[in-house]
């Protein structure tokens, strides 16, 4: 159960688009995917507006692994148990939009992509999970596929984009997503994060924005023996 | 939430250990892992005993795709949220154990390997986590380490180990896991299968049977036409 902003839902599970925005698939010089790429989240990643992102010491003090990134993205919140959602009924089944962002143990993640492994510990550190600060509701965002995205740094702009250079759009991401696994009420979907991926360090101030909806703000900290 | 047996579990999370047995470390020609490989599956997976494995039809028609394999795994479920649990205080964390089955759309994971990307979508289908009969407990079991392991399709043995044979233990599995993540009560940590997968198709009958917990009976079903 998390609240964000005044609603309450129940998650059962994240899940999350890679390479979704043409200019990060450049930035990484990963493939430009046939179809949406989809990984998970778990709910121990999530943390709400102004609460910290707690930076694990186990990467801090290993140079190995002591780079951790922020990823800005536009996410949508489920209304009701769905499967097989064909494209042009999609918003019938969305609640509403969020900001979510997708913090990453970049280092660990390229360790393990390049020894074929899964990409899932490297997503799924406590507080890796930002998301609010609130849920818009479809009513209020005509066209999710024209907001603009941004996200700073101690007050320097990191990324910056619109919404509109996502590769697969929300009814597209749905219905491909519905073809593998039932969603629930309350399940998030993230739906990729622009170029401007960058590295994140403790005492940091994030703040992400996406037009129409609002900003979140999260501190990282070092997390404490 | 879902009832195994008498007791109601409310997972938030499942995390399935790859290549965890030497035999089937050998027969995949993976490598030998330095530390646990780790990777989710999501509730939507989960059925217990008894009900079908639904295979999709969009896997059955696409010749891409359509092998599916079952692997039978040891599972524990966790007692109490903890983070940082040291293994020598790890069964302490464990509600018990069970039998579970991480059913996988086999060539959709080696092409997503291949591709490096992630092994999530050939793990999470809805229905490909059977689990079951029962969760038992430490004391029920004794020695979660020397059990034997067996998975038949259709009567037949397909797979036949011993938990001995697991690479990373039990204690050193909640211990390398709790250092990423908190765990929450239910969650569900399945310790990898033995060699011997193979596939599974519509009509079979698979039956997991791990020594001292029970027997996990699933039929596979093709799926029917989405309206």
């Amino acid at each position: 159960m998390v609240k964000i902003g005044n609603i309450e839902i129940n998650p059962t599970k994240i899940i999350c688009l890679g390479r979704n925005y043409l200019d990060h698939i450049q930035e990484t010089n990963a493939p430009i995917p046939t179809e949406p790429v989809f990984f998970v989240k778990t709910l121990n990643t999530l943390v709400t507006d102004n609460q910290p992102i707690i930076y694990p010491k186990i990467l801090f003090e290993n140079e190995n692994l002591n780079r951790v990134d922020h990823e800005v993205e536009l996410a949508f919140v489920i209304f009701q148990t769905c499967k097989n959602i064909k494209a042009r009924f999609a918003f019938d089944y969305i609640q509403g939009y969020t900001i979510f962002l997708d913090i990453t143990a970049r280092s660990m993640q390229k360790n393990d992509r390049s020894i074929h492994l899964p990409w899932y510990r490297s997503k799924n550190f406590d507080t890796f999970g930002p998301i609010g600060p609130r849920i818009a509701p479809c009513s209020e965002i005509e066209n999710p596929d024209d907001l603009v995205i941004q996200l700073k740094v101690n007050g320097v702009v990191k990324q910056l984009s619109n919404t509109k250079y996502m590769l697969f759009k929300i009814p597209e991401v749905l219905e491909y997503i519905s073809r593998f696994i039932t969603l629930k009420r309350g399940d998030i979907i993230a739906t990729g994060t622009p170029s401007g991926i960058g590295s994140i360090i403790p005492g940091d101030v994030i703040e992400a924005s996406i037009e129409k909806i609002g900003k979140i703000t999260h501190e990282v900290i070092l997390e404490e023996d | 939430m879902i009832q195994i047996a008498d007791q109601t579990i409310n997972p938030t999370k499942i995390i399935c250990v790859g290549t965890n047995y030497m035999d089937h470390i050998e027969e995949t020609k993976l490598d030998k892992p330095k530390e646990p490989v780790l990777f989710p599956k999501t509730p939507n997976c989960l059925i217990l005993d008894k009900d079908p494995i639904i295979y999709p039809k969009w896997l059955y028609n696409n010749r891409k795709y359509n092998r599916v394999d079952y692997e039978a795994e040891l599972a524990f479920i966790v007692k109490e949220k903890c983070k940082y649990v040291s293994q020598d205080d790890a069964y302490e964390y464990i509600l018990g154990f069970t039998v579970f089955n991480d059913v996988t759309a086999r060539k959709m994971q080696a092409k997503d390997i291949v591709s490096k990307l992630p092994w999530f979508r050939s793990k999470s289908f809805d229905t490909f986590g059977p689990i079951g009969p029962v969760i038992k407990e430490l004391n029920e079991i004794k020695d979660p380490h020397n059990l034997n392991i067996e998975l038949r399709v259709n009567g037949d043995i397909k797979q036949s180990s011993d938990t001995k044979h697991l690479l990373f233990k039990v204690p050193e599995l909640l211990e390398y896991i709790s250092k990423f993540f908190t765990l929450e009560p239910g969650d569900i940590i399945a310790t990898g299968t033995p060699a011997g997968i193979g596939p599974i198709h519509p009509g079979d009958l698979i039956e997991v049977s791990i020594e001292k917990i029970g027997i996990l009976t699933n039929k596979v079903i093709l799926e029917e036409e989405v309206n």
